[in-house]
């Protein structure tokens, strides 16, 4: 599907247009990206290691700048603002949160982001409070970040994005290194942003948290889209995933094998497979 | 013969009020393919590190208790003895590189150990070669992929000639792809070389096929341990103790809760598979047409 | 931002096979030559001569482009500012306000730049021809204690990541708006902590876990350490060290017993 450009984009806050883009030294890590993120979305961009998913999520808030194309943020050229300006619209956290943390306490943490766009103390402090609410860290609000658990310093870290209060969270990664119970609380706090109103674009290869989360997938391989479908449409083309490097959910390959026994292939999670299975048995 | 035995370990990091290891007994057979699955801060690293002695002669605290490795009392013998008994691997791909080269890397263990040179130069493309990495003798750490740099790191230890393989949470920054590669290799390392392995692990989908058992941790403390189909097959406790578990576990345990009949166990795809067609008849109308 | 740690390149010439000690010697010796030579005639020569070298080791164009736009721009700046400190001699050529430019200095000038040009281009060819792991090779077999050039080793090896991860700290600040050169100077250097403390933070958990590895890997386990690659002097590495002293001796003979001007 090419957008038409002309269309309506009351909800388009997000809009690459054959975007391009090759590094210094030559590589071609985007080849013409077309792309539209609409207001409210839970997109994953998925895509084993040099796919160029990185890359193109670093064309959203403009800390790489397409070599050629176009990349609209809100309707506007996001050539003509900079990182910082960019940042009030679409917030982008880091794989490693320890990239980030540097204070002294977890509520300077997440008012250096508001301070920076030049907000008033009051509102810096009314931002801080409501993000460090919002990710579940008031209890801990005036401990140093860099001795918090893996699992707490990754939600300071989105804390501390979230306070600009950005309309797109780009999130890298959000659950290496965390354990099932941090990163279940995580994805479920990323759930209620995304139900408030955030566009969620979630950069990842695990294609469990795809399955479970995401309500459309873009798969990237070699620098171009390859599938932007919606999420149960993502997962009945396992060669596809296969060919993109990555690794369809055991339950996705279990569905896909029992479709000779009439299992739709477009199965997400266990209890989808065992509804299809056990339809017949309750009967 | 045991690989590791730890007999009423005790170890408190210095300042800390609870114990980060509080084992009465573990034992690891030779030739054993043990994953340790616990949340972040059960213990797991710690653990790893005693086996080479790092815990508590390198990494220094309140330590009691007795440490066997294969049969040798560990607190005998210096970290670079165990290490030619035990190889480690950590989770950080890219500080455990340090040479310039992927053979430096290699022979740095034996070069240490004063292998002469004609045998280190065997043991580089013997281990090389292992881990799939055959012919990048030259190449920069640097400008391997992930998953390239842990099978280095897994060759620069099995370079030293251990029995035993440790590795703490490996897979920790790879894609799909490379945990697939990396485990395909240890369970290799097992098959045809009788290498003792144990992996520090969060997650048991990946390691299901592989295992031979399955060793529990919260807390420092080793809460159960057995073959995969007896430690997997209840998604509910494996989510109480922290770690997710198998999907195909929980496929089974869904159909189970929904059947009368005796309860499917099943925990890879394949078994998920065969059982399945076996046991559901109503679908095969589905299939005639 | 690497371009000056990443100029070896693979290749097979005398001057990449030739033992790293002598190619280290060969700079030493010659830049003594480049040191007493003050003819410009011959400084000249002796640059060409280095040239050709810098021709035969077979660098590519942008490593060699790279490397000369260095060169040149300060050998331009050496002859420009030159005669604007040294004011001896006569005659005066010209004169900038209260400055005078004589003569003698500008052929001082020229010739301090040529003879900073065979520095600066013997260390380039050095760099070009020898890989950073030979160089430490050398540096141990001449008598550095392991200890110390596997931390030069290790130092050379962590240079590029560390790159890497300082670009990823400055874009992951950079993403909460920061904005590195603006502001109060009070607010500049805030903005920096931003960006030292987690690169401190990085470079603790990176040694701490190189600690850990280097145990891990038997270090410092004998004192007699074997090494899998041994540099060893071959005749031809023999005959070139030979031709190096002779190209110091004869000149410096010529210069000091026989008192020819050169």
């Amino acid at each position: 599907m090419i957008p038409r450009p002309d269309a309506d984009s009351e909800d388009r806050v997000i809009f690459l247009r054959d975007a391009k883009f090759t590094y210094e030294s030559g590589v071609e890590a985007l080849k013409g990206v077309t792309l539209v993120i609409d207001k409210g979305e839970y997109l994953a961009v998925v895509g084993g290691n040099g796919s160029g998913k990185t890359t193109l999520a670093k064309h959203l808030n403009g800390l790489l700048r397409p070599t050629g194309g176009q990349v609209l943020v809100m309707g506007v050229q996001a050539s003509t603002r900079t990182v910082a300006e960019l940042a009030r619209v679409v917030g982008y956290v880091f794989q490693n949160p320890d990239h980030q943390l540097f204070c002294r306490t977890v509520h300077d943490e997440v008012s250096f982001g508001p301070a920076n766009i030049g907000l008033d103390g009051p509102e810096v402090k009314r931002r801080a409070d409501r993000a460090i609410a919002v990710m579940n860290l008031s209890d801990i609000r005036d401990r140093p970040p860099l001795s918090l658990t893996l699992g707490l310093r990754r939600r300071v870290s989105i804390a501390s994005v979230i306070a600009m209060e950005p309309q797109v969270l780009v999130l890298d990664e959000p659950t290496t290194g965390l354990d099932a119970r941090e990163a279940d609380e995580l994805m479920a706090i990323i759930r209620r942003l995304n139900d408030e109103g955030t566009t969620i674009v979630l950069i990842t290869h695990e294609m469990k948290l795809v399955a479970e989360h995401a309500n459309r997938v873009v798969v990237m391989m070699d620098g171009k889209v390859v599938l932007d479908s919606d999420t149960r449409g993502a997962f009945s083309d396992l060669g596809l995933l296969r060919r993109s490097k990555l690794l369809p959910p055991p339950v996705t390959q279990l569905a896909h094998r029992l479709s000779q026994i009439g299992v739709s292939k477009d199965i997400l999670t266990p209890q989808e497979l065992v509804f299809e299975l056990t339809r017949g048995d309750d009967q | 013969m045991q690989a590791l035995t730890l007999k009423d370990v005790r170890f408190r990091y210095p300042g800390m009020s609870e114990w980060a290891l509080d084992i009465p007994s573990l034992e690891i057979q030779q030739g054993e393919f043990v994953t340790v699955l616990g949340p972040n801060g059960a213990g797991k690293t710690t653990l790893s590190l005693l086996a080479n002695g790092l815990v508590p002669k390198s990494i220094k605290g309140e330590f009691e208790g007795s440490v066997e490795v294969f049969e040798h009392p560990a607190p005998k013998y210096t970290v670079s003895q165990l290490s030619t008994l035990v190889g480690m691997v950590f989770q950080e791909p890219e500080s455990q590189l340090f040479c310039m080269s992927a053979e430096e890397e290699v022979a740095f263990g034996p070069e240490n150990l004063a292998v002469p040179r004609d045998e280190i130069s065997r043991r580089v493309e013997w281990a090389l070669d292992l881990v799939g990495l055959k012919g990048l003798n030259d190449r920069s750490p640097f400008t391997l992929s992930g998953g390239q740099k842990q099978r280095l790191a897994i060759a620069a230890a099995l370079s030293m000639k251990p029995s035993m393989l440790v590795l703490d949470e490996p897979a920790y920054a790879l894609d799909p792809m490379g945990r697939i590669e990396l485990y395909s290799i240890l369970s290799d390392l097992k098959a045809k070389h009788g290498m003792t392995v144990i992996v520090m692990e969060r997650d048991a989908e990946d390691l299901v096929e592989y295992s031979d058992r399955f060793v529990l941790m919260a807390n420092g403390r080793v809460t159960a341990s057995g073959p995969p189909r007896e430690m997997l097959v209840d998604p509910g406790a494996l989510r109480a103790a922290g770690v997710s578990p198998p999907q195909m576990a929980e496929v089974a345990s869904l159909i189970n809760l929904r059947r009368k009949a005796p309860p499917l166990r099943f925990l890879t795809v394949d078994e998920a598979f065969a059982e399945i067609t076996i046991n559901t008849h109503h679908h095969s109308k589905g299939a005639s047409h | 931002m690497t371009g000056f740690l990443d100029l070896y390149s693979e290749k097979d010439t005398f001057l990449h096979r030739l033992d790293p000690r002598v190619k280290l010697l060969a700079v030493a010796l010659i830049s003594v030559l480049a040191f007493i030579l003050t003819e410009l005639l011959y400084l000249v020569v002796l640059l060409c001569f280095i040239l050709l070298l810098l021709v035969l080791a077979r660098s590519s164009y942008g490593k060699a482009f790279f490397a000369l736009k260095f060169v040149v721009r300060f050998m331009i700046l050496i002859t420009l500012l030159w005669p604007l400190f040294d004011r001896s001699g006569a005659p005066v050529l010209f004169s900038i306000g209260p400055l005078d430019i004589t003569e003698p200095a500008v052929w001082r000038g020229a010739t301090s730049a040529v003879r900073v040009g065979c520095f600066a281009t013997l260390w380039y060819i050095l760099m070009f021809t020898t890989s950073q792991r030979d160089l430490v090779r050398a540096l141990v077999k001449l008598g550095l204690r392991f200890d110390y050039g596997l931390a030069l080793a290790i130092s050379f090896r962590f240079i590029p990541t560390f790159g890497l991860t300082i670009e990823s700290i400055k874009d992951a600040q950079r993403a909460r708006a920061l904005e590195l050169d603006k502001g109060s100077i009070l607010r500049r250097s805030r903005n920096y902590v931003s960006i030292l403390v987690p690169t401190i933070v990085y470079a603790l958990r990176t040694a701490d876990t190189l600690a850990l590895t280097l145990q891990s890997r038997a270090y410092g386990a004998f004192s007699n350490r074997t090494y899998l690659r041994e540099i060893r002097m071959r005749a031809s590495d023999y005959v070139a060290m030979t031709v190096v002293v002779l190209i110091l001796l004869l000149p410096a003979l010529a210069k000091y017993i026989y008192g020819v001007q050169i």
